[in-house]
């Protein structure tokens, strides 16, 4: 079974910039906004960048300590979209 | 004590090798899928098999090639996601990363597993040992690359006994094979656990009676060049088991091909025609990412009820136009016996030569040829892999997915284009 939920939906974010010690400011979903309910992230699990043609996407999978999170940030549009969730017991 | 000529080099050579790197690479995503058996294929269907387990998996007995339906009667909570390459790919340059701040000499075999080669590195390694380098590594993946990925090093004399290593406690071990410890270390395996040893090489030693890794050490040089392996590779195993190092050459580019396993078999013409279409210009948008022309095509199926066909022709001029591969493979592939249900099929292109695109031809509009096929893949570079392509792959391009390269890296920026 795949536990996946897609959702593909405009969201909310408030981001962090955070500098983790010499390494580049790190920009770190800290809020989302989501059909009315607030989530806060506990656990940013791993960024990593991808491209759709020549756009760069930023990917961040995030935890709020039950839920997992897809969450990507279109760099050229300036968008968070909510890609995909795992509940944290999989259907 | 036995002379068994082995080199008695100390180790210069590490291999690291990123444990069931795939599964990893999602469970450090997905928090969620912690601590679950899990796996990843590259499309899921019904009886799509598993690529990557993790290790929750492993223990349950779902290995790599272990089908769906199997996985599910063993673990009915098993847990399978669809690959996701630029996460893969991303794990890849972290790991090529971290490996390149500790030696100039280093070689990725895969996706998940690299050599680095320390001779004459000693002044950059400031006194420390290999295994203490080896150490350093693991935590500066565990803390780069996420705290749930975890890496294998091995340690030997040569890349052979560096991979043995490397394979001999996972997962997250760190191990040195070399000529103080690799007869006990022969002694503990049975001859399919050595690296290159399949079933079929089992089975040749076998038939000349070596039955263990010790015996396959002991066996005399002219017996493994002359009759089990009847080449050169003879020598080369029998060096390689001693710790020599036979396996750091480079390897020119032969053929560049792609094969798909059809998601259900299939006699339907139009389909299949379509679907080989499609791999005709994935392979030509490979073709010119490496900037070669081929003269050679080759097309092949394999058929449900067993055995293939396939058929290759070698042309006077080079190509590397979409349009132009596509025509002498649709040509070929019209000779296939139709009526036979075609279970996987593939193309490859050969006889390789640096690209010549600037010269005119003397039959071709050449020049129109060259700047629409510029054109076409200037616009899916901007916009997307597939952003345009032939009407007639339409249904090739729904229905064949872009794989996960396990051989080679070349072709990773070219894979994460896609729109």
């Amino acid at each position: 079974m795949n536990p996946t939920i897609e959702i593909n939906e405009r969201v909310d974010v408030v981001a962090v910039y955070k500098k983790r010690g010499d390494i580049a400011t790190l920009c770190e979903p800290y809020l989302m906004r989501w059909h009315g309910r607030e989530i806060k992230f506990t656990e940013l699990a791993l960024r990593h960048p991808t491209v759709a043609g020549k756009r760069m996407i930023h990917v961040f999978h995030l935890s709020d300590a039950a839920n997992s999170y897809r969450l990507e940030f279109d760099a050229e549009r300036l968008t968070w979209t909510l890609i995909s969730m795992i509940p944290e017991r999989p259907r | 004590m036995k002379n068994y000529r082995l080199n008695p080099e100390e180790p210069q050579i590490m291999h690291i090798d990123l444990n069931s790197a795939f599964a990893s690479a999602e469970q450090q995503a997905w928090p969620a899928l912690r601590g679950r058996p899990m796996g990843v294929t590259n499309r899921i269907s019904r009886e799509c098999c598993v690529i990557a387990a993790s290790y929750e998996a492993k223990a349950l007995g779902i290995k790599v090639g272990v089908r769906r339906s199997e996985a599910m009667a063993l673990c009915p909570s098993f847990i399978l996601l669809e690959t996701d390459p630029s996460k893969y790919t991303h794990m890849y340059q972290g790991l090529l990363r971290i490996m390149k701040d500790y030696s100039s000499n280093i070689k990725m075999k895969s996706i998940d597993e690299g050599v680095l080669d320390f001779h004459g590195m000693q002044p950059a390694m400031r006194g420390r040992s290999l295994q203490d380098i080896g150490y350093e590594i693991k935590q500066r993946v565990y803390a780069e690359l996420g705290d749930h990925m975890r890496i294998n090093v091995g340690i030997g004399p040569n890349r052979f006994l560096a991979k043995m290593a490397a394979g001999w406690h996972k997962p997250d071990g760190l191990d040195t094979l070399d000529h103080r410890n690799v007869i006990d270390f022969y002694k503990s395996i049975q001859l399919e656990d050595i690296t290159g040893i399949a079933e079929a090489f089992g089975a040749r030693l076998r038939a000349h009676g070596i039955y263990t890794p010790m015996q396959f050490l002991e066996a005399n040089d002219e017996l493994l060049r002359r009759r089990v392996f009847k080449s050169i590779h003879g020598l080369h195993w029998s060096n390689r088991l001693r710790g020599y190092e036979v396996d750091d050459y480079k390897t020119n580019l032969g053929m560049v091909g792609r094969q798909w396993v059809l998601s259900k078999a299939s006699n339907n013409d139009d389909w299949l025609r379509s679907c080989l279409h499609f791999l005709v210009e994935t392979v030509g948008m490979k073709l010119r990412y490496r900037n070669v022309e081929a003269r050679g095509v080759c097309v092949w199926v394999s058929f449900s009820s067993g055995g293939g066909w396939s058929d290759k022709r070698m042309h006077k001029a080079s190509f590397y136009a979409n349009g132009d591969i596509w025509e002498k493979a649709s040509r070929l592939f019209d000779r296939r016996p139709k009526h036979m249900v075609v279970r996987m099929m593939g193309v490859y292109l050969y006889q390789l030569t640096p690209s010549t695109r600037s010269q005119l031809g003397l039959l071709d509009d050449v020049a129109k040829k060259d700047d629409l096929t510029k054109a076409m893949d200037e616009i899916n570079d901007f916009w997307g892999s597939f952003t345009l392509f032939s009407a007639d792959t339409l249904t090739g391009t729904k229905n064949v997915k872009q794989k996960i390269p396990f051989g080679g890296t070349e072709y990773f920026d070219l894979l994460l284009k896609r729109a």
